[in-house]
């Protein structure tokens, strides 16, 4: 076996690693850390998990990275996502009722219009004013508890892991502008 | 600066009112700062501006702007043998139900129990006649806003008070116990749905718990 073949099957095995240890959950909390990403794979982990990120394209998938609390390599949460966005009937599918997607939708763009950070007694009387009352406690209840809303001590509610790991925030704040344009 | 004026500050209180009155100024500066940066960023859009877009938008339009900036986590949940390893431990070493609050609360507290038409009867929270005629309301009531249709459960339940949603609930069991209506659970959404029936009562009995607090 030459050189090349044996650099590219060493490869392939950290590849295959990577895609096993990303697709496994571990914990509550889903992807694998920096850290732990370098235990796995060695200190070229990076490079590893962009080439694996390439080839699950056919597949629809990707790696997506998370930029943790502490802005370094090793507290970044790698996670495998679905690289193109369902479509609403899928969502349906999935069990996620369109008064929920609706609610989670107002929720980010509310905490991310009020720097980040709402209450939640504020956020609900606005969601009442569009929802039913049970509808608006149920629905914050379950997204807080799947991580996508995040609620403190105070009451405060911001954006969740889970929130950070599958939207994108920004253009879901765009896409609500461009609509309400739209609207008559 | 502080060399400078120092000696002119002849009280402990005064220099202590105003390095408050410093770190009040610091912590403005710090929220000035967060502020002024947040709008920098590109997330930034006018709370109201975003209030009124929301109010103006319908469920369907909010829910499919969500959909589409949406990538969910791809992961599989997979019982490990060391997962079920600690089942095992835990459910070997859980203490009996039986056994589990004895020491908190004693052996003499009264369990949930069920309550029948007569009991309530005898605490005047119904009298017989009342009882019909709220049955039959409820019924007519489901029939006007149902038509040939559906319903759904939760809103047609509600009331003002949570007593009174208790109370519509109970007699719509027993307007589907007695086979007057039907009741259908959607076990993707869990959504509930009542629809009511025009004629004689069927036999078939089926027993269903909502939770509506």
């Amino acid at each position: 076996m030459s050189t090349g073949d044996g650099e590219r099957a060493l490869l392939e095995r950290k590849m295959r690693k990577a895609l096993q240890v990303l697709i496994l959950q571990r914990g509550r909390t889903p992807g694998v850390k920096g850290w732990e990403m370098k235990r796995y794979l060695g200190k070229d982990y990076k490079t590893i998990l962009q080439v694996l990120s390439g080839d699950l394209k056919q597949l629809g998938l990707e790696v997506h990275e998370v930029p943790g609390i502490e802005g370094t390599d090793d507290s970044t949460r790698y996670l495998l996502r679905f690289r193109d966005s369902p479509t609403l009937s899928e969502a349906e599918s999935a069990g996620f009722r369109i008064d929920d997607l609706a609610v989670l939708a107002a929720s980010i763009a509310t905490v991310n219009s009020r720097q980040g950070r709402v209450g939640r007694k504020e956020l609900e009387t606005f969601l009442r004013e569009k929802f039913p009352r049970w509808r608006v406690d149920y629905s914050l209840d379950r997204f807080i508890k799947r991580g996508y809303l995040d609620q403190d001590e105070k009451g405060l509610l911001r954006v969740g892991w889970r929130t950070r790991a599958e939207i994108d925030e920004k253009s879901l704040m765009t896409l609500i502008l461009a609509r309400g344009e739209a609207a008559p | 600066m502080l060399k400078k004026h120092l000696p002119e500050w002849a009280l402990i209180d005064v220099m202590l009112k105003d390095s408050e009155a410093l770190q009040q100024l610091v912590q403005i500066v710090k929220l000035q700062d967060q502020w002024i940066k947040h709008r920098a960023s590109s997330l930034y859009i006018d709370p109201l501006l975003l209030e009124l877009k929301i109010r103006l938008l319908t469920r369907e339009d909010l829910a499919d702007s969500f959909v589409k900036c949406w990538h969910p986590v791809a992961q599989v949940d997979q019982l490990t043998p060391r997962g079920l390893e600690r089942a095992f431990t835990y459910w070997r070493e859980l203490v009996p139900m039986s056994e589990r609050f004895k020491d908190e609360f004693g052996n003499y507290a009264v369990a949930p129990g069920q309550m029948d038409f007569e009991e309530l009867q005898s605490l005047n929270i119904f009298s017989k006649e009342e009882f019909e005629t709220r049955l039959s309301a409820i019924h007519r009531e489901l029939v006007e806003k149902s038509g040939n249709g559906e319903t759904d459960y939760r809103q047609f339940v509600r009331a003002q008070t949570f007593e009174e949603t208790a109370v519509r609930a109970y007699l719509m069991a027993f307007v589907v116990t007695e086979g007057r209506a039907s009741i259908r659970v959607d076990p993707l959404t869990e959504e509930i749905f009542l629809s009511p029936i025009i004629g004689p009562a069927g036999n078939e009995t089926k027993s269903v718990a909502i939770d509506i607090a």
